[in-house]
């Protein structure tokens, strides 16, 4: 309004975002004259509105509607006429040298981590990991913001390799942060509501690298699981620029922000196929799919008309989500007549009222119980990893971690 | 990375000789609570014998009892039809246990004393 | 171990691309930054602000209301003040299509055409 049609606005925003929109206001060039109601406005009785719109902006303690009038009529200030976007510089590659423990604190300090502690990125602890990929350390992988509106960050194989690092992964893990790289999706965008996110692994990597599909593969056991899901929040955090009062305002926040829920498919005992080549990749092909949402409802139990009739009462995204089911589910669904997942989604889709392309499903699990879980998670995007994969193929370390195999159900005992 | 060998402290818990019991009915979300959890030792567990067995089931009582875990009761009720079909001459007697799965039900353990030769219990799972 | 070590920055690099409102034909564009438009720094450098109006009396006002909640009930507080306060300003109530994140031409437009003088647009929150 204000540039194309050169009629003077006045935008209005609750006095909780102020910081935040001033931010953004700044980085589009124009220092905007934002008028602040007390927050929130949504959800109050009128003759409480009517006292905010009577009175004070709390942040700049005038009152409100005059301010309004004067946002409209005052004329424009010279630095309002000819704004500068501050343009910010790029960072040296390496930091300051300093003591491991100074190291550790500035990380903390500048908002880098997860709080949780870190492996710091040395060259010769990154170098070690580059070896995990053919790709140019210094090539291109994308650019990222958690917000919709701002600057955002690039990043290189490099920078992927320090927060793999940072993470405490190996040079195995690496083909797979560098898919989670590329799609270019933080793990939580800034959102009030405080998203979430999964993580899912499909093909053979999942072997190749140790990451746990069946009993337990969503409890902190799992190496791989652990660190992979680690890094992408770190990438969100440095490549998305996430900063609380910043750019990133999730009210309550979300435990499942640690880790994005990070696991594979257990392809082996399910009773159908997997979800990659139902998306059209080969069997043998590595996928990542990344999914948003924010609700992980367990525990379940019972037939496709009980999937159905969870779907149909979740409120969140609608009736659209995800199931996260053990194999026995797979198991029993098929005895109850569905012969693949998209006879069981028309069918869930029919009696839920909702579209059968909202729907989706996931194995995973050990096979001690027959539960399900319904998450509200929408799937965002399936990349291929193997682009990322080492001609010479996955990287064996010398000494391969000896971690415990995925325990899987021995063959007839669960009757699959 | 430093080549040279350290020493760090083992993280493990140790072993206290302290195991969990099967809970008293009467305060059956005990289960969620360590400190209200019974407990029993080593040394009380170690007195326990499994008793003897029968010479044959044919024309014995033998109780079913199902725990509370899904589909235990209609797998004891599948357990009589078989005794029913195969082996007529046991009396099969079939009960739920009182309370839920994790909870002890000596009541019936007493009736089953008195009345019967032998239980089947389950399904766990 | 006090030796000073060198470490990687982990922050990503400034690209002078910025995001940008999605079109109000596809809405869903929010949610994929591969999809979602961007603008760059040299496009947003020529942005600039509207002259202010010398008065409001008499002048045509136009409440937006971006779709968060609240905010039509908010406006319309808004149009009552003006209504008690400032009679001769004459205000109309229009709501933005789509969600609060995407972007209404047509709108923006049609106030442009109507001979709008002014715009108050909220609530964000």
């Amino acid at each position: 309004m204000e540039s194309e049609y050169r009629i003077p606005t006045v935008p209005v925003v609750t006095a909780r975002f102020e910081h935040y929109v001033q931010n953004d206001s700044r980085n589009h060039g124009m220092f905007l004259r934002y008028v602040f109601p007390p927050h929130p406005v949504g959800f109050i009785p009128k003759e409480k509105l009517r006292g905010y719109v009577d009175g004070l902006n709390p942040v700049s303690g005038k009152p409100l509607m005059p301010e309004m009038v004067e946002a409209l009529t005052k004329p424009l200030t010279e630095e309002e006429k000819n704004p500068v976007i501050e343009k910010r510089p790029k960072h040296p590659r390496l930091l300051p040298p300093d003591t491991e423990e100074n190291l550790h604190r500035l990380f903390l300090e500048n908002g880098w981590t997860d709080g949780l502690p870190i492996v710091l990125p040395t060259e010769e602890r990154v170098a070690e990991m580059l070896t995990g990929t053919d790709r140019d350390p210094q090539e291109v992988v994308g650019r990222m913001s958690v917000t919709t509106h701002q600057e955002r960050l690039e990043y290189t194989v490099e920078k992927v390799a320090v927060i793999a690092v940072m993470a405490g992964c190996r040079p195995e893990h690496l083909p797979v942060l560098l898919a989670i790289a590329s799609t270019e999706i933080p793990a939580f965008p800034s959102s009030t509501t405080s998203f979430s996110s999964m993580i899912m692994v499909n093909g053979p990597i999942r072997h190749e690298i140790g990451m746990n599909c069946g009993l337990a593969a969503l409890s902190p056991f799992n190496y791989a699981n652990a660190v992979i899901g680690r890094a992408w929040t770190l990438m969100s955090i440095n490549f998305g620029d996430a900063r609380p009062g910043d750019t990133f305002m999730h009210s309550l926040g979300h435990p499942i922000n640690y880790n994005n829920l990070c696991h594979a498919e257990n392809e082996e005992d399910s009773a159908f196929e997997p979800y990659h080549v139902e998306k059209g990749f080969k069997p043998e092909e590595s996928t990542v799919t990344l999914f948003r949402g924010w609700n992980y409802n367990g525990i379940n139990l019972g037939p496709a008309k009980a999937m159905a009739e969870a779907l149909k009462r979740q409120s969140s995204m609608g009736r659209a989500g995800t199931f996260l089911m053990d194999p026995l589910v797979s198991a029993h669904l098929k005895d109850e007549g569905f012969k693949t997942k998209e006879e069981l989604r028309q069918y869930i889709a029919n009696e839920a009222e909702t579209f059968p392309q909202m729907i989706n499903f996931i194995v995973v699990g050990g096979q001690t119980n027959p539960m399900w879980v319904l998450t509200d998670y929408t799937p965002s995007i399936t990349v291929s990893i193997d682009k990322w994969i080492p001609k010479t193929g996955i990287k064996k370390d010398e000494k391969p971690l000896r971690m415990p195999q995925p325990v899987l159900c021995k063959d007839g005992i669960c009757g699959i | 990375m430093s080549k040279n060998l350290i020493t760090v402290l083992d993280p493990r818990g140790q072993p206290s000789g302290i195991f969990g019991k099967v809970l008293d009915l009467s305060n059956p979300m005990a289960i969620l609570d360590p400190e209200k959890q019974p407990t029993t030792t080593l040394e009380s567990m170690t007195g326990q014998k499994m008793a003897d067995r029968l010479d044959t089931l044919e024309g014995k009582t033998v109780y079913l009892v199902e725990t509370g875990f899904a589909g235990a009761a209609d797998f004891m009720k599948e357990v009589q039809g078989w005794f029913q079909r195969n082996m007529p001459s046991v009396k099969t007697v079939l009960r739920s246990k009182r309370g839920n799965m994790f909870t002890d039900d000596p009541e019936l353990w007493q009736e089953i004393k008195e009345n019967g030769d032998a239980a089947i219990v389950g399904v766990g799972g | 171990m006090a030796g000073k070590i060198t470490v990687l920055d982990p922050r990503g690099q400034p690209s002078g691309v910025f995001g940008r409102r999605s079109s109000g034909d596809n809405p869903g564009t929010i949610l994929s930054p591969r999809v979602r438009p961007v603008d760059s720094r040299e496009a947003m450098e020529k942005l600039q602000m509207a002259d202010r109006l010398d008065t409001l009396e008499g002048k045509l006002i136009y409440l937006v209301d971006v779709g968060f909640p609240g905010s039509k009930e908010f406006l319309e507080e808004v149009a009552e003040w003006f209504k008690e306060n400032m009679p001769t300003v004459k205000v109309v109530y229009r709501q933005k299509r789509f969600d609060p994140y995407s972007d209404d031409p047509q709108l923006w437009e049609e106030i442009h055409a109507a001979g709008g003088d002014g715009v108050i647009i909220g609530v964000g929150g």
